[in-house]
């Protein structure tokens, strides 16, 4: 009989399950603990800056359509786009150490960016400033609870 | 509700998602019932989904057989073993966003863990420095195999140098091809084979002191 067959035919003899001696599920469960918990906060804020965003898309566009019959500057302060994006820098630069908490930071970074856009554009439309504001609390509250690297 | 318990009249069927005994349905049949590889998709989703459950069930499923590849690699140090085994399945929890559903879960699994094992041999770098050349000299011919007991058989692979039990165990018992194994050593294809024959001759010899 040729040599390599037995050779593999005889060390499958090894081959095979062998269950660990004890029970490694308790000690697994308890080191991915955390993971959900984060994955969770993580989809939260992600959610949360896209609601923003599509709120604001939503807005600005039936803002610009109805801008003909709706006087929308009456009451709101005039708006200063230039000197509201030197006050709210972006925070790109404190990008949180946990991958997890670094997508949050950049769903945010984004949503934030294009609210300053939108507010190029509309530079009367209140209700995005209070959805930048609301972006740029959230990304500080991550800041605050993920150190940056 | 437990695991066979019949529904009351009137009670609408619990959510699958709800079902943490083993018997989460996949288009209306219990995981119990289906293929392995569709079971352990499933389970896969359910626990990409975050169900611990659900990865407590794969973990369950497939810890014999990660565990038994870890055990032959690592020499039967089987608390190193378990350490590696529970490595593999930490891993994989925090992978499993990333699994394809290309091949199976078990493929994968058993991949993962192999891979922990060798990460860990390569960490240790317990090797006898064996100079390729001269391993590349001794790869010539045949090794004539020595019949053996399994629990011998064991014992003399354990005893192997770190390296040349790895190239042994991965060719010989998983089924590796040489290509494979010189990307996860990463060593020549050559030294490779050339591994391979010297584990094959010490091992002769071993036995055949018995």
């Amino acid at each position: 009989m040729n040599h390599e067959f037995q050779w593999r035919s005889e060390m499958r003899k090894l081959a095979g399950d062998a269950q660990p001696q004890r029970d490694l599920w308790p000690q697994i469960a308890a080191r991915i603990a955390v993971r959900p918990a984060t994955s969770r906060w993580r989809m939260g804020l992600g959610l949360a800056a896209t609601v923003l965003v599509a709120a604001g898309v939503v807005a600005l566009a039936w803002r610009t359509q109805s801008a003909n019959t709706i006087p929308i500057a009456a009451t709101a302060p005039a708006y200063d786009a230039t000197s509201m994006a030197a006050d709210n820098a972006p925070l790109a630069w404190a990008v949180p150490a946990d991958p997890a908490f670094a997508a949050a930071s950049r769903d945010l970074d984004s949503a934030s960016v294009q609210l300053q856009q939108a507010l190029e554009q509309q530079p009367q439309a209140v209700f995005l400033v209070g959805l930048l504001n609301r972006t740029n609390a959230q990304r500080m509250r991550l800041l605050r609870q993920a150190p940056s690297v | 509700m437990a695991a066979g318990e019949a529904l009351k009249p009137g009670t609408p069927p619990p959510h699958p998602s709800s079902r943490m005994d083993g018997l989460a349905l996949t288009a209306g049949v219990p995981i119990a019932e289906l293929p392995a590889r569709d079971a352990d998709a499933a389970l896969v989703r359910r626990a990409v989904g975050g169900e611990a459950t659900a990865f407590e069930q794969l973990y369950r499923r497939h810890a014999g057989r990660v565990h038994g590849a870890i055990l032959r690699l690592v020499g039967m140090d089987r608390a190193r073993a378990e350490e590696l085994t529970q490595d593999a399945f930490v891993q994989a929890w925090r992978k499993l966003g990333s699994f394809r559903h290309e091949s199976a879960f078990s493929t994968w699994m058993h991949r993962l863990g192999v891979n922990t094992a060798l990460m860990d041999l390569r960490i240790r770098r317990e090797e006898d420095a064996t100079d390729s050349d001269e391993l590349l000299a001794a790869a010539g011919g045949e090794v004539p195999f020595c019949a053996a007991e399994r629990g011998d058989l064991e014992r003399a692979v354990a005893a192997l140098p770190t390296r040349a039990r790895a190239v042994l165990v991965l060719h010989d018992v998983e089924g590796f091809k040489h290509e494979e194994i010189s990307a996860e050593l990463g060593m020549a294809v050559g030294s490779s084979k050339a591994q391979l024959h010297r584990a094959r001759g010490l091992l002769r010899r071993a036995l055949a002191d018995r």
